[in-house]
């Protein structure tokens, strides 16, 4: 059983001033859940300064990206969820983000340091985890793979005890 | 009188890839909670050379309280808990606790400047894993990830994201192990 969609949670969107990036977030089945927008401009920079050459930084940074935090507030238990069970959703189509194991795949046709490859891994949200209630969160960037201006709906699930949750953030928008 | 505009302000910001930093008001709150272990075993092996060539083996602390930290200068908020973990340890270390900050993937070039910023800047050792092998031993599946080794050797705590280390909530929790 599904037990709610957060259709009445609250969501708040805000403006970073000085980058003009936006976030969404919302708070819900004592979870808290947010997106922040990188420019491509910062994540070009990001894996640049990290030893990635400008030829394997582009594709990611074009596909808009997101600083992801997911945070087991006071849910009624451990919080565990799998990234490919999340849904991106816009007008015409509905997958789960980008994987991790997808770029790394992507980054093995440049010859990468070691301490290059390892940057860009943990760099990534986790693609799966367990967060104890209490305060376990974590901070990391996530890809859709959409066109620059999309909008869309973000599904995240995940599990407490066995019994299915999600949350929804609505009206996404990727970065220019 | 030099007045930066807010435009060069983030160039700066994009040049030097510290966009993920941006003012700490933007940034979610560091938690304050230790998750027991539900079944305390044995902490994985953990031997690694310091910042000043020195070997460090987890093995040889067994008699004290030791947190292991793993994070990198890339990482938010393994940045941000990084002074209250220096805090901690300065009102700590008398009574038996041991800090072990597991830098992952990074060169002693980009480390040390990074401590510099940090305020207070840290004195526990700072252990350097350059291909990342302890977080699969660990079974670390995001950065910042910290475990509390007990006095037996044990693996009693453990805390995903990042933590304000010297929360009266969290040193509590270490005292209390720091008596058995």
């Amino acid at each position: 059983m599904l037990l709610m969609s957060n259709t009445a949670s609250a969501q708040s969107q805000t403006v970073d001033p000085t980058s003009g990036a936006v976030s969404w977030e919302t708070q819900i089945h004592g979870v808290t859940l947010s997106l922040t927008q990188i420019l491509p401009d910062q994540a070009r920079a990001f894996y640049l300064n990290r030893g990635l050459p400008a030829v394997a930084t582009e594709p990611y940074a074009k596909a808009c990206v997101y600083m992801t935090i997911l945070r087991n507030d006071s849910a009624p238990g451990v919080v565990q969820f799998r990234l490919e069970d999340w849904s991106v959703v816009s007008t015409d189509q509905s997958r789960p983000p980008l994987s991790v194991e997808e770029w790394l795949k992507r980054l093995e046709e440049y010859d990468l340091t070691q301490a290059a490859m390892i940057a860009f891994r943990w760099a990534q949200f986790p693609p799966e985890h367990a967060y104890q209630p209490g305060g376990d969160w974590n901070q990391g960037m996530l890809t859709t793979g959409l066109e620059a201006d999309t909008v869309f709906n973000l599904v995240a699930r995940w599990d407490v005890a066995g019994e299915p949750y999600q949350g929804v953030l609505r009206n996404v928008r990727c970065a220019p | 009188m030099f007045v930066v505009h807010p435009d060069r302000l983030k160039w700066v910001w994009i040049l030097f890839g510290v966009w993920l930093l941006p003012a700490y008001a933007d940034q979610p709150p560091l938690t304050y909670g230790l998750t027991p272990v539900q079944q305390p075993h044995t902490a994985p092996a953990l031997r690694l050379p310091t910042m000043d060539d020195e070997t460090i083996d987890i093995e040889a602390l067994k008699g004290k309280v030791v947190v292991v930290n793993f994070w990198a200068t890339w990482c938010p908020p393994c940045r941000r808990e990084m002074p209250s973990l220096e805090r901690l340890y300065q009102t700590s270390k008398e009574k038996g606790l041991v800090v072990l900050a597991v830098n992952i993937g990074e060169d002693i070039d980009t480390i040390f400047p990074f401590l510099g910023t940090v305020d207070p800047s840290p004195s526990f050792p700072i252990l350097l894993d350059n291909d990342s092998h302890s977080l699969s031993e660990w079974k670390v599946r995001g950065l910042p990830t910290t475990f509390v080794v007990g006095p037996d050797g044990n693996l009693v705590y453990q805390a995903v994201g990042g933590r304000e280390f010297n929360h009266p909530a969290l040193l509590n929790q270490l005292l209390d192990l720091l008596k058995e």
